[in-house]
């Protein structure tokens, strides 16, 4: 019995031994680990002022600050943008993931509260004849209608923007030009962001397992062309342009116009500015 | 200090160690470069292709039809937004025709509750009868122009400047071959527009380019007002060509402007009753070729072959203008 325990006791102290010896050794590579940091510290402070203009080399993100209008009185509501967007980003052929979409604003006289239907409604994907055609129906034709008017929405890529805010792994960010970009292979899919968001931007996409939303074609803008909604919508109704351009259209708009932004009481500062809306719209 | 803390304290220094080295290690280069992100994911999405090409690029082998679409009121609606994204084309084949227009323009023209006033809207229902917006409109330049402008001018005067014309018009307008036009009767307004475009130059013609230069305008209305005011006569023609029953079919597409038997309901176009065959065809062929330029005829006639050209002018040309003469005469 007292030779099983000096046995136990012996098995114990040699163990312990081992970790000593773990530990002294882990030590000398935290040392080392310490220099290694520098180093790449070093480095990476080295590569970002040899690259010289970022992110590409004929575009610096630093010179831009994009923003993006909305003349809501201009909107025919044709969702030629939907469907550009839809091409152009990749988006899911439904009627259910939107990076951006357009609603319809109907007040019938005699009734305070507007009507609001966008394309993903039922009644207009049958007046579209498949979920992948996008087309308003003329439901309203006959009614006696007060006011109307279309809505087109969109990321508003905001200045504090709260999806990047939740983001657990650095998957979204908002880059130096004012858009919040995803970086999907860093997305793990939590949808953390697609609840933080009060405007319903962001979606989730079940075949890659990411976020998606709209990030104003940053692959377009970055070449020097236009998101392809702008490019696509045949009354102006959107414009886009350089903020630090005095006499870019999106400056234009906002000097000349009195706009606003959706839902200014969350703080978070949208950079999509609107005419021509009323308090129902969100 | 006791031994046993101390071990406490290496081992708790080492796990932190550990996970800093895993961090580092499993951290990518270019985190933390601009804030908490993957700096090398911006140049990633910049880098992706567009799909949307815009009409410049387009406009390197469609010049033409980029120059009319342009020039015209629907310049706001790009190309791709009715043929579609550009990418793979045309290396991997052409973009599609859309075949259902009516299905197309209405998306933006049909009248709705919420679109501008500004914007131009139909009533689907009432508007062609069901027929393709492309009949009458070209997409690449709608707006149909030759609105009907009012012709006045002096009879008297027209005659005798008309005596020269009458060795190829017929002394009474009605032409004495088979290739000449016949003017009798025809609408004033289309006539001042033809000859004004034979003046100016957009219209050539061997014979007509010379004769017309010198004219005045005074000299058009007078001839236009002449000739509309002449009572015109359906000649049966000398030579026979096309089926008349197969054109009458064709003519449907043609009846929106030059009216169902060729009696055309706007006076900017003109009437095709009774007309001669011969120049009948000579003229849609100039169309279909490009020598006479009208995109609304242009567009029209590009998928006519020539039988269809010839069954066209067979049907036209045995209609009676006689009915509606009577009410063309005022001026």
């Amino acid at each position: 019995m007292k030779r099983e325990a000096i046995a136990s006791l012996l098995a114990r102290r040699t163990f312990l031994r081992k970790i000593g010896r773990a530990a002294t050794c882990a030590g000398a590579i935290v040392a080392a680990g310490a220099l290694g940091v520098t180093k790449k510290v070093a480095a990476k402070s080295e590569s970002s002022s040899s690259r010289g203009s970022f992110p590409t080399k004929d575009y610096d993100w630093t010179k831009h600050r994009w923003g993006f209008g909305v003349d809501a009185t201009k909107c025919i509501g044709c969702l030629r943008c939907v469907e550009a967007c839809k091409r152009e980003n990749n988006v899911p052929a439904d009627a259910h993931h939107f990076n951006t979409w357009v609603e319809r604003y109907v007040y019938l006289e005699g009734e305070a509260k507007a009507r609001i239907d966008s394309q993903a409604d039922p009644q207009n994907i049958a007046a579209s004849g498949s979920e992948t055609e996008y087309r308003f129906d003329n439901r309203y034709q006959d009614a006696k209608v007060e006011k109307a008017f279309f809505v087109p929405k969109l990321c508003n890529q905001c200045e504090h923007p709260p999806c990047v805010q939740v983001c657990p792994t650095g998957a979204t960010y908002k880059a130096k030009d004012g858009v919040v970009l995803i970086d999907s292979k860093y997305c793990i899919g939590c949808q953390y962001c697609v609840q933080a968001c009060p405007y319903g931007a962001r979606y989730f996409n079940v075949r890659t397992g990411t976020t998606q939303k709209c990030y104003w074609c940053y692959h377009r803008i970055t070449k020097g062309l236009q998101p392809a909604c702008v490019e696509a919508c045949p009354v102006g109704a959107r414009i886009f342009g350089d903020r630090n351009d005095p006499q870019s259209p999106i400056s234009l708009f906002i000097r000349n116009n009195r706009v606003q932004v959706l839902r200014p009481e969350t703080g978070n500062a949208p950079n999509v500015f609107y005419v021509g809306i009323d308090k129902e719209v969100l | 200090m006791p031994k046993h803390i101390v071990r406490l304290i290496i081992l708790l220094v080492a796990s932190g160690a550990i996970a800093l080295i895993a961090k580092w290690f499993f951290t990518v280069e270019s985190f933390y470069e601009y804030g908490h992100y993957r700096a090398n994911s911006v140049p990633e999405i910049a880098a992706q292709e567009a799909v949307y090409k815009t009409a410049r690029y387009c406009q390197s082998c469609h010049s033409e039809r980029h120059a009319q679409w342009s020039a015209s009121n629907h310049k706001s609606v790009t190309c791709e937004t009715c043929h579609g994204a550009a990418q793979g084309h045309p290396e991997k084949g052409k973009l599609p025709i859309p075949a259902d227009t009516v299905k197309l323009c209405t998306l933006c023209h049909e009248a709705m509750p919420g679109r501008p006033g500004t914007q131009p809207q139909i009533q689907v229902a009432q508007h062609s009868g069901g027929q393709q917006c492309k009949v009458c409109h070209n997409p690449h330049a709608p707006k149909i122009a030759a609105a009907a402008v009012k012709v006045t001018g002096d009879v008297a005067a027209g005659r005798q400047r008309a005596a020269a014309c009458a060795s190829c018009h017929g002394a009474e307008g009605i032409s004495p071959n088979d290739t000449w036009p016949n003017l009798a009767g025809q609408s004033a307004a289309y006539l001042a527009r033809i000859l004004a475009a034979y003046k100016s130059g957009d219209q050539k013609d061997v014979v007509m380019t010379p004769l017309a230069q010198p004219l005045s305008d005074g000299d058009i209305r007078n001839l236009a007002a002449y000739y509309a005011s002449l009572s015109c006569r359906t000649v049966p023609s000398t030579t026979r060509i096309g089926n008349a029953a197969t054109g009458r079919a064709l003519a449907k597409n043609c009846a929106s402007c030059h009216g169902d038997t060729g009696i055309a309901s706007n006076p900017a176009w003109p009437h095709l009753a009774g007309q001669k065959a011969g120049y009948l065809v000579n003229v849609l062929k100039a169309f279909r070729g490009g020598l006479r330029k009208d995109p609304m005829m242009a567009a029209v006639v590009r998928g006519l072959s020539d039988a269809d050209i010839d069954n066209l002018a067979a049907y036209y040309a045995e209609q009676s203008c006689q009915p509606v003469t009577e009410s063309r005469k005022t001026p």
